[in-house]
């Protein structure tokens, strides 16, 4: 096994670690406004070296969200919304393809550049957090409280993530 | 099966994405209390719409069923009326709760199979036979007029000769002055019968009740038939020639009741006795 992958296990232990453990004890609320939920762990999937497998990108992206939801006591919830995401990564890559092709098989700032990696990040981010709190909600009677829950969300993971992405600008 | 096989390949990452997404959509809905009341609320929906057509289509399927028990429930009560006109003639309304073998006449409700209407000689077929206990000579009504009389049976259907025909004669009578005739049609209009054979003395007036009279074995008395339209008195004749509009229309009948009188065998006995 080459160093991107080893790289990426620790890497995903520490997210899932953080956001099991911290992230979701963190509960942001003031009176009726309870919109903001930090969500990092879609960062395993981006962060996934370019050439995995399109089925095993699946896979995994399963059993994150599944062991996720053992945690959150939502069986299902995130892991439909993992897999979509996994399934759906290349399809972004590909529209966010750069002029030269990828020619790095790591999909990190350190190797296309801090604007691309954020573009990527976001599309990526706002799908999963979109989808998972309609997933939650199960209705669209709710319609309000989904977009509301979904941009709050986005604000606050995209923020965290991009102070943890400049702190520590990873190499693979 | 190569190619199959290339194929199922080729969308792996598709085929398995999918699954797991259906497998997501099982845990969620089975593991999660809000979203399976919702999901079983709104599959109940769907299924609630669905059955509700079904149910619409089936009840469409069992109109036939619904009309002919409603049409026994009717048949039952004309049959009570019949026979309580009958008794309380003679006797009493208590008489006539007290006892049962008071009953002169049953009703058989029948449906009309197939019927004639423009010819001279106009036919209908009943859905009965003699299964039904139905048998030649039984008088045929509607609920609001005579319809005919039983011509022939076989095992499940019977004709009837309707009024509407040239052969047809039944005795009648205006009600409310009870003289008696014959009820012809001389096939000019469906709607009209001709009651000949009404002394010219009779004081009748346009509009006055035509029923039938009871005097023969077929019909019970005073069945409502129709109205008085219009009568002439042809010259040098002793009779008047009453135009009787029916109440009913044949044209748009759907079923009928058949009448049964209970003691026709011993009428017929007796005749037979006069006969010699």
């Amino acid at each position: 096994m080459d160093k991107i992958w080893q790289r990426n296990i620790i890497r995903a232990f520490f997210i899932l670690l953080v956001q099991l453990v911290l992230l979701k004890r963190i509960d942001i609320t003031f009176g009726d406004f309870n919109y903001i939920h930090f969500t990092i762990y879609p960062l395993i999937i981006v962060l996934l070296p370019y050439k995995t497998n399109k089925t095993l990108l699946v896979l995994i992206g399963f059993l994150i969200g599944l062991f996720v939801d053992l945690f959150y006591d939502s069986l299902g919830v995130h892991a439909f919304t993992t897999t979509f995401i996994a399934y759906i990564r290349v399809y972004v890559l590909n529209l966010l393809s750069p002029t030269e092709g990828y020619g790095k098989n790591s999909l990190t700032s350190y190797a296309y550049g801090i604007p691309w990696f954020l573009t990527y990040l976001s599309i990526i981010l706002l799908m999963h957090l979109l989808v998972l709190y309609s997933i939650e909600a199960f209705s669209f009677v709710y319609l309000k409280e989904i977009i509301l829950r979904t941009i709050f969300s986005f604000i606050a993971s995209l923020f965290l993530l991009t102070i943890v992405q400049l702190l520590f600008n990873p190499k693979y | 099966m190569r190619n199959l096989i290339n194929l199922i390949l080729r969308y792996s990452a598709l085929i398995l994405f999918l699954l797991l997404e259906l497998a997501s959509f099982i845990l969620i809905v089975n593991y999660n209390k809000s979203q399976k009341e919702i999901w079983a609320h709104s599959s109940n929906l769907l299924t609630g719409n669905i059955f509700e057509k079904v149910e619409g289509v089936q009840g469409f399927f069992d109109l036939q069923e619904v009309n002919d028990s409603l049409i026994a429930e009717n048949g039952k009560l004309l049959e009570t009326i019949i026979n309580y006109r009958i008794n309380s003639k003679n006797n009493s309304f208590q008489r006539f709760e007290e006892k049962n073998t008071v009953y002169n006449y049953n009703l058989i409700p029948a449906r009309i199979c197939n019927k004639t209407l423009n010819l001279r000689n106009n036919y209908l077929t009943l859905c009965k036979g003699s299964l039904d206990s139905l048998e030649v000579g039984m008088g045929v009504i509607s609920n609001n007029g005579v319809v005919g009389i039983i011509k022939a049976v076989s095992r499940d259907f019977a004709t009837v000769l309707m009024v509407i025909n040239s052969e047809s004669r039944i005795s009648a009578k205006v009600t409310s002055k009870n003289y008696s005739g014959n009820l012809v049609w001389d096939d000019s209009d469906m709607r009209i019968l001709s009651l000949l054979e009404v002394p010219k003395h009779a004081e009748i007036s346009v509009g006055d009740s035509i029923g039938t009279s009871g005097y023969s074995i077929i019909f019970p008395p005073d069945i409502h038939i129709g109205r008085i339209k219009d009568y002439t008195l042809a010259g040098g004749s002793n009779n008047f020639n009453i135009k009787v509009e029916m109440e009913q229309d044949i044209s748009t009948l759907e079923y009928v009741y058949v009448i049964k009188y209970l003691k026709s065998s011993e009428k017929d006995t007796l005749l037979q006795l006069e006969n010699g």
